[in-house]
């Protein structure tokens, strides 16, 4: 096992970037809501200049009926919390091994995201077009918005508490019908400024979808998410993400994060 | 056993006439004490309940439904015929919009499977290489070309055309699946109430099998409200043209009123769920209840002379009519027992508490009706006597009349009846042979309920609303981790984590046993290993990876244009307005991958293909959408018919389609073909109907034989006493066959017990004909006898019972209206033929029915 591992991962990329605020109401003065997100989100999103890490996702029903998915992600910033490229690498189920997602993240939000994607088996390379960001993520309870981050400008943030370990805020989204939740509740961990616990709710108050880091630890002197888990409250379903093999500064070229890695994967930075 | 019939009824006569107050005080305490548990009724109008919960048929459905999260649904459809451009305008599919998000508000609505417009996704092409996933009317349409726009991509995607809206443009729907079906009412009142919201010019209906379900309970308190009452009325009015006496024929009402109560106590107390069937218990039970007691009171207002010992003359008329009635209560409860026989729960309910309430009837007449009479004041004895005695021009002497009408008919034709009755006989086994056995409980209602009305329109507009499903499963042995994880290759290092892994990987489904073996491996390769413990795990991981790709059956190619063939043979026949399957999701995500042009709606040609398209559907807001067609482990298919009738004869057309395609297209070894779906449950328990139906009614038929026999100790007597039911139960059965109503649930269960009740008849006829020819000695002067007072009687007797049930007709739901006409038709004929045909058979066959008398 390799110790000097250990990711930001793009999941508390992802749990960070939903929370990444504008700060509209500087109602409490000693908390500079702004600025605790701006540092989070570089320290969770945009650590080092590039990492990779192995993802699994076990995705459970309502009746706890099981599908694995295995995939490793790599990682470039172009700016710190700005422009970001990003490699998806499937390699289980073995049927669509070699599967690959291609992202360039833009942190414009006038501008979409672009997507790719690659079916060996079909040998097909095809453009997705952003649309909504908040389907599954390959069936998974994971938004690819979840995956890929919610962009900062979309919600309106406020404090709603501050207790010794957290800071609680609330989320509302400027453009309600885009969304399917009317307002969410993120946790932030003062100690790692990692956003530990997020609840959606509908504009009835119901609580129906939950995204919580389950293990966190320090790498590298790096707060990382190792285990996280999003819950569908309303049917019983989940799905539980774990990281492995992470690692940052790696080095990783430019030419990974082109199309061309799409049919010819770069192996020595997957495996 | 005369002898000892006589002794029990001279007791229980003695007990009742010297305790008089006892028994009232008995009866009040049990009537009011079993009839305490009424309020506890539940009503149970699930059709599913036709078949027992553990009858493979109905397990397999439910297990169906769990495996491809399926919910009963209530179904919302939209008709929008006053434009060209039908629902595809901006205001429809703005009402649309709006009550879709009204219902998602709606509790006990499952939001994620709702299926409307506004919460589908549209897959499409957005230029050149690229696809695009999105809401299919995130928001309403801002104007015409973006109805339109709606309707073009409707019409792209298979699974929604002729389903979410129709062909002609002119409907859409929305399909609500529900959490709870008893909370269909509340669910469906709350659409409604927002559908009242709307000021356009479309027609909105609700409907779907929960919304029927609860309507009919409602429908089935009415009945019980009105008809029973209805029918205790109807009887009421009977008697007092029979008896004019009201003190008298309170005896009979309270007899019906506790037979009733008591039954339907007894029944909901025991915990069972009143059914459609054990709804009509009061309505049977009410006639019946009362026929002893009619022949009690003629006797004895017969009898009984004004200064007579009451208490004698009641005990004599007891005694006399104690063995008679007996039996007739017997046979009649023999009718109703034979259910029990049919494996249909309901039916069986219904069979057991009638034939226990005749029971009880029985018993309560015998004791409470002596008792009673004992107690009656001499000036309500005397005005009886006057009432009957003076009254010669009621009703009573126009049945007499009708009566010696018919003996004129009978002596004076026996050749001309004899050959009309056989060529009756043989007709009605020829129609009988052409009886269409069918059944949908949408039927069960009126033509112009609001339920057959949406239930129309729906069907008019859609490819249908009635679901069947065929699931095909892979029940061949999959590889199990022991036999991947081999011990001659492995290092002995790894023999603890062996054990311990395997022990892990099999908790929970069997069929996920490979895929925790895959990342218990993968878990292990993290550690530290040494060369070969790495070399032996690499090894296995290939194979086991391997053996999951090739467990998941349903992602091959081959059997999924299998199952497409399957579903152009169905649709080709004509009997399914469309069905949907896997295929249909493969080819039209295939599609919109490549060109998105029709050249392209295609199954790839590999297991990864279909994975990876797959994969792609699952990236839509919906992913589990894929899990009504395919189980998550790939090894179990769905295909969704969708039919335009409920008529279990037009299903059973397309199960035996299916079979024959199977047939002559064998499915790959291993790979098992089985139906789910209402409209199937409807089949199977039709079948079990019909079945079960024989038996009971040949059950009936033996029992109430050998009960003649035995009763008349004479096999002549036995024969000539089934001779009138037989031809009058095979004439009504004809009939329905050449007129060519459906044999539906009602016909079905009536046969049996119209058995036991017509037979009534005959003993009756029989009993009196033979005692009249052991006082007279001659044949002629028999029947002339017979016509007077004995065949009064029976017409009395059969008209309480065919009057009694024609409040059915005023019922709101067909079931119960042919039960009505049924049993009323069949009373009245099974009357008429005993009184036209047995005269007829014992003049011609005097030589061996009377000396079989002697």
């Amino acid at each position: 096992m390799k110790f000097t591992q250990f990711a930001k991962t793009t999941l508390a990329a992802t749990i960070l970037a939903a929370t990444s605020l504008t700060f509209l109401t500087p109602a409490m003065a000693e908390v500079n809501v702004n600025q605790l997100i701006k540092e989070g989100e570089k320290a969770a999103y945009y650590a080092g200049e590039d990492g990779r890490s192995d993802a699994r996702m076990m995705i459970v029903d309502s009746q706890g009926r099981k599908q694995l998915r295995q995939f490793t992600i790599l990682r470039k910033d172009v700016e710190d919390n700005g422009d970001q490229k990003m490699m998806v690498f499937f390699s289980r189920p073995t049927d669509v091994k070699d599967t690959v997602f291609r992202v360039e993240k833009h942190a414009d939000t006038n501008v979409d995201d672009d997507r790719w994607l690659y079916l060996p088996a079909l040998d097909l390379v095809k453009r997705i077009s952003a649309g909504d960001k908040r389907t599954s993520f390959v069936g998974s309870h994971f938004f690819y918005e979840d995956v890929s981050g919610r962009a900062v400008s979309q919600d309106d943030f406020s404090l709603v508490e501050e207790n010794a370990e957290r800071y609680v805020l609330k989320a509302v989204p400027k453009d309600p019908g885009s969304v399917e939740f009317a307002y969410y509740i993120v946790e932030i961990d003062k100690a790692t400024s990692l956003p530990v616990l997020i609840n959606f709710y509908k504009s009835d108050d119901t609580n129906y979808r939950r995204v919580e880091s389950v293990q966190v630890d320090e790498v590298q002197g790096f707060p990382t998410v190792l285990r996280s888990k999003v819950s569908d409250l309303t049917n019983g379903g989940y799905t539980l993400m774990e990281f492995r093999g992470s690692e940052y500064n790696v080095g990783l070229p430019d030419d990974v994060f082109t199309e061309r890695s799409l049919r010819n994967p770069p192996v020595q930075w997957i495996k | 056993m005369t002898v000892i019939m006589k002794s029990i009824s001279s007791k229980l006569v003695a007990i009742s006439t010297q305790k008089p107050l006892w028994v009232y005080a008995i009866l009040l305490l049990l009537t009011l004490g079993v009839g305490s548990q009424i309020p506890r009724i539940t009503i149970d109008t699930d059709p599913e309940n036709m078949l027992d919960a553990e009858h493979p048929a109905r397990v397999f459905h439910n297990q169906t439904k769990a495996n491809f999260g399926m919910y009963d649904a209530i179904v919302v459809g939209v008709v929008d015929d006053k434009t060209s451009q039908g629902v595809y305008n901006q205001s429809s599919l703005t009402d649309i919009f709006d009550l879709t998000e009204s219902i998602l508000a709606i509790d006990g609505v499952v939001d994620a499977d709702l299926m409307s417009i506004s919460t589908v996704d549209n897959i499409s092409q957005a230029g050149p290489g690229t696809i695009r996933f999105e809401w299919m009317m995130p928001n309403p349409p801002a104007d015409q070309a973006a109805a339109q726009q709606i309707q073009t991509n409707i019409e792209r995607l298979p699974l929604l055309y002729d389903t979410l809206v129709s062909k002609n443009g002119k409907a859409a729907a929305i399909y609500v699946p529900i959490l709870d079906k008893n909370e269909s009412y509340r669910i469906a009142e709350e659409i409604r109430a927002a559908i009242n919201q709307f000021d356009g010019t479309e027609q909105w209906y609700i409907t779907g099998l929960p919304v029927a379900e609860d309507q009919f309970g409602f429908e089935m308190f009415v009945q019980m409200g009105i008809s029973a009452p209805l029918a205790g009325l109807t009887i009421f009015i009977l008697l007092f043209i029979f008896f004019r006496n009201i003190p008298l024929i309170i005896a009979p009402m309270v007899v019906a009123m506790a037979t009733v109560i008591v039954t339907m106590g007894l029944l909901i107390g025991f915990g069972f769920t009143v059914h459609i069937m054990s709804s009509m218990i009061a309505i049977f039970l009410m006639p019946i209840a009362v026929v002893d007691s009619v022949h009690i009171l003629s006797e004895f207002s017969d009898r009984y002379k004004p200064g007579e010992d009451l208490k004698a003359v009641v005990k004599g008329v007891v005694g006399h009519l104690f063995t008679p009635m007996l039996f007739t209560s017997i046979t009649s409860s023999v009718g109703f027992f034979s259910l029990m026989l049919t494996p249909i729960p309901p039916v069986q309910i219904f069979g057991a508490f009638v034939g226990f309430g005749i029971l009880f009837a029985f018993l309560v007449t015998i004791v409470f009706i002596p008792a009673y009479l004992s107690r009656m004041s001499d000036k309500a004895l005397n005005n009886l006597q006057d009432a009957l005695h003076q009254d010669g021009n009621g009703d009573g002497s126009q049945i007499a009349r009708i009566a010696r009408g018919l003996g004129k008919i009978a002596t004076g034709y026996k050749g001309t009846l004899l050959v009309a009755f056989g060529v009756i006989f043989a007709v009605s086994v020829w129609g009988v042979m052409q009886i269409q056995i069918n059944d949908n409980p949408v039927r069960w209602f009126k033509s112009d309920h609001e339920i057959r009305v949406a239930d129309r329109v729906l069907n008019e507009n859609f490819a249908g609303t009635y679901n069947a499903y065929l699931v095909l499963t892979d029940r061949s042995e999959q590889v199990t981790p022991q036999s991947m994880l081999t011990t001659d290759a492995m290092p002995a290092s790894l023999s603890d984590w062996r054990e311990e892994t395997l022990a892990t990987v099999q908790e929970g489904a069997s069929t996920e046993a490979l895929q925790n073996l895959i990342f218990a491996i993968d878990d292990k390769l993290f550690d530290d290993l040494t060369n070969d413990e790495a070399d032996y795990l690499d090894a296995v991981m290939a194979k086991v990876e391997a053996a999951d790709s090739q467990g998941k059956t349903f992602q091959s190619p081959e059997l999924l244009a299998y199952i497409e063939k399957l579903q152009q043979t169905l649709q080709d026949s004509g009997l399914v307005g469309k069905s949907n399957a896997l295929p249909d999701v493969v080819k039209v995500v295939n599609r919109e991958l490549r060109s998105g042009e029709q050249q392209d709606y295609t199954l790839p040609d590999s297991s990864n293909a279909v994975a990876q398209t797959l994969l792609q559907y699952q990236s839509s807001h919906r992913p589990n959408d894929l899990w009504h067609f395919v189980t998550p482990d790939y090894r179990a298919a769905l295909i969704w018919l969708q039919l335009t009738s409920g008529d279990n004869q037009d299903m059973t057309a397309v199960v035996q389609l299916v079979s024959d395609y199977i047939d002559a297209n064998p499915l790959p070894a291993g790979i098992e073909a089985d139906w789910a779906g209402k409209a199937y449950l409807n089949v199977v328990w039709q079948e079990n109907m019909v079945a079960g139906m024989l038996d009971s009614l040949m059950g009936a038929f033996v029992i109430v034989f050998v009960m003649m026999i035995v009763l008349f100790r004479s096999l002549v007597y036995g024969v000539l006493a089934m001779l009138p039911l037989t031809i009058t139960i095979t004439f009504i059965y004809g009939l329905i066959g050449i007129v060519g109503k459906d044999y539906d649930m009602p016909i079905a269960v009536l046969s049996a017990l119209t058995l036991g009740l017509s037979v009534d008849f005959a003993i009756h006829f029989l009993e009196r004909a033979r005692a009249t020819f052991n006082d007279t000695g001659s044949v002629q002067q028999t029947m002339a006898i017979m016509f007077e007072e004995p065949a009064t009687a029976i017409s009395r007797n059969a008209l309480v019972i065919a009057l009694g049930f024609t409040p059915l007709l005023f019922a709101p739901l067909v079931p119960y209206i042919t039960v009505g006409v049924f049993l009323a038709s069949i009373m009245a004929i099974s009357a008429l033929v005993t009184l036209l045909l047995l005269p007829v058979v014992m003049s011609l066959g005097r030589k061996i029915v009377f000396k079989s008398a002697n």
